[in-house]
């Protein structure tokens, strides 16, 4: 803590301290004392609840492995109202937390629809929705919010790989209500694979362009899908990270001039291997499976820690290493921080065990 | 069940926002002296955020920190958390500048230590009971909410400032006014929100614009003097004038006088709340855009 009473050096060098700053430190200690005074005591926080406690109404099959789920209050209220590119946070009965884009219409504030494909290698989430979330069941959400937001255009490419055309599907039902140019490239393993087409056909056909791999193969390059951008267009692209990835590459050789994009899912954890982590502040050791990162397994101890890109950049997670070698996986931290810091949203451990003063 | 404060002005605005930090990195090896070029006065008005705000924005990141676990609202505190990680590269972002003018023997230590110590010690941590301690850091959350609705202010200016760019002025510079100005637009509301969700009592919100904004105006006025007294181009001939300022927000270059003191005075309304302020949708439209942010890893 540097101590405030004495002010820092003047501008110009001169020997005494800066007289403006002398002023502004006795404004801050009158600022203080003001704050301190007993006119009115700052009222109490309260808690915000922000579940949605929600039934599903109808669950419709919408291609091979898709199911849509209409959801509505249980008591019949309206519900909370959301713009295209918005998803839920749905809480399954197991306590896993998925997220789904809204692809009903945005106008129906009595209902939401998601859509889930079965993933049979997935960690289960959409498994869970599929065998066990049937009609008339209730699910606790969160939200809407808004990672993907569609802005106002005269001109869009829509790019959408498989269950990828959920946030994209509303957003085109909008441009194409707005009367903008618009193009979407709709790409997935198989037609039957792919969900919504009977939605779609109701739009202008010489617009929509579907692309499935059995037929065209998967798109070679983001130029592929890309070239069917109107000038100056805004893509907005969801799905596969391969594709994602390719369509940011090829996105300045292309008439297109902005990328809006979501992908799916976080990036997996490559080489994970379990390790424990022993935090001595809370007294507790804690076991991280190769799958999921310190920073989870973390905060469902600590709920109040402190992070933020979840992707080792921004280092606001960094905690302090007591003992244990760490395999640091940030791009954020000096060699110096690493002696005795990690950032424990990306790195992991070496060994078996890992102290943090947490 | 349902509350929700959300304004509703309309459904062309995007709302409800996740906050995300980006990974942005910028190359100054060209970055010429007066960027804009044959603009001193412009150029340094606008440096003088490189100046502010990487202590600035360090001393926001350190207070929101420690107010998350005081936070009852999982929204707020998932905005809170993207904040932060904002507000973290745009300091590393503007600090960028400052090493790179070092490497060019252009030394700012001298006025940046200045604000350090009014951030880390004038506004910094006391040694007091735990309850004055967390008033002081609230007092503190409403001093962060003004100064963020000056920079949503100045960022929805910098988005909407065609004549910088007809004038010639250095892009990767641009760029990184535009990214900034842009994430000050899309999470203008977190700090209003914090600071009412933890206190909220308009007194001390208005006290704390009412404050902050004349001592902002008094370290930009002494920023520009220190850096044109600094500039190795100009070699100390040229001074700072406010007739200078008013012919350059005339041509657009800088924001008018007008619109600052309208907006500090707006925030001072009762019934104010940032969402009802700029756009979102321009905001989200530049980031998707904007050579730096369309680079960040992800
Ligand atoms: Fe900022
Ligand atoms: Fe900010």
């Amino acid at each position: 803590m540097d101590d405030y009473q004495i002010p820092p050096p003047d501008l110009r060098g001169r020997a005494h301290a800066d007289r403006m700053f002398r002023m502004l430190g006795a404004l801050v200690t009158g600022y203080e004392w003001l704050a301190n005074g007993a006119h009115s005591r700052r009222p109490s926080t309260q808690r915000v609840d922000r579940d949605l406690n929600l039934v599903v109404d109808e669950i419709r099959i919408e291609g091979q492995n898709v199911r849509s789920y209409r959801l509505v209050a249980a008591g019949g209220e309206k519900l909370p109202s959301w713009q295209p590119g918005c998803h839920l946070d749905v809480l399954l009965p197991t306590g896993r937390r998925r997220q789904y884009s809204l692809c009903g219409d945005p106008r129906d504030r009595g209902s939401y629809r998601i859509a889930v494909r079965r993933i049979d290698t997935g960690a289960g989430g959409s498994r869970e929705l599929h065998d066990s979330v049937g009609t008339g069941c209730a699910l606790t959400v969160r939200g809407p919010r808004n990672g993907f937001p569609y802005v106002r255009a005269d001109r869009y490419l829509f790019i959408a790989g498989g269950i990828g055309i959920t946030p994209i599907l509303p957003m085109v039902k909008q441009a194409a209500a707005d009367g903008a140019q618009w193009q979407l490239v709709y790409t997935g393993r198989s037609r039957a694979s792919m969900p919504f087409l009977d939605e779609l056909s109701a739009l202008d056909p010489a617009r929509v362009r579907l692309r499935p791999y059995d037929e065209f193969g998967f798109p070679a390059s983001g130029s592929e899908l890309l070239q069917y951008a109107p000038n100056q267009a805004t893509v907005y692209c969801c799905g596969p990270a391969p594709i994602i990835a390719n369509v940011r590459r090829d996105l300045p050789d292309s008439a297109a001039q902005a990328l809006h994009f979501e992908r799916f899912t976080t990036p997996p954890i490559v080489d994970g291997r379990p390790f424990e982590i022993a935090l001595t502040r809370s007294n507790r050791v804690l076991t991280v499976p190769a799958d999921r990162s310190a920073l989870d397994v973390i905060r469902q101890q600590i709920p109040d820690i402190a992070y933020s890109c979840q992707r080792g950049f921004c280092g606001t997670c960094r905690s302090r290493v007591i003992s244990g070698e760490v395999d640091h996986r940030d791009r954020v931290l000096t060699d110096g921080e690493r002696t005795d810091t990690m950032t424990i949203c990306v790195s992991r451990s070496r060994g078996d065990r890992i102290v943090l003063d947490l | 069940m349902f509350g929700h404060h959300r304004n509703d002005k309309g459904r062309d605005d995007p709302d409800d926002l996740v906050l995300e930090p980006r990974d942005v990195t910028f190359d100054w090896s060209n970055l010429p002296t007066h960027w804009v070029p044959d603009e001193p006065l412009v150029t340094h008005t606008c440096n003088v955020l490189h100046l502010l705000l990487p202590a600035g924005e360090r001393w926001f990141v350190d207070l929101f920190t420690r107010a998350v676990p005081l936070i009852k609202d999982d929204r707020l505190r998932e905005d809170v958390l993207g904040f932060i990680g904002q507000e973290t590269l745009h300091a590393r972002s503007h600090q960028g500048v400052l090493d790179h003018w070092k490497t060019r023997g252009i030394d700012t230590d001298p006025y940046v230590a200045q604000i350090e110590w009014m951030f880390r010690a004038a506004l910094g941590d006391r040694e007091l009971p735990a309850k004055r301690r967390e008033e002081w850091l609230i007092e503190r959350l409403a001093i962060v909410a003004a100064i963020e609705h000056i920079t949503a202010t100045l960022g929805n200016w910098a988005l909407n400032s065609p004549a910088l760019d007809a004038a010639k002025a250095d892009p990767t510079m641009l760029d990184l006014l535009r990214w900034h100005g842009a994430e000050e637009v899309v999470h203008r509301a977190v700090a209003f929100d914090l600071f009412t969700h933890l206190d909220g009592r308009y007194l001390h919100r208005a006290r704390a614009m009412l404050t902050t904004a004349p001592i902002m105006l008094w370290l930009w006025v002494r920023g520009i003097a220190f850096l044109m007294r600094t500039d190795p181009e100009l070699g100390g001939r040229v001074k700072p004038r406010w007739r200078h300022y008013f012919r350059a927000s005339r041509r657009h270059l800088l924001p008018p006088a007008h619109q600052l003191v309208g907006q500090t005075l707006n925030y001072c309304r009762p019934s104010y709340h940032p969402s009802k302020e700029f756009s979102t949708g321009q905001a989200v439209a530049y980031l998707a855009s904007s050579p730096a942010a369309t680079a960040a890893a992800v």
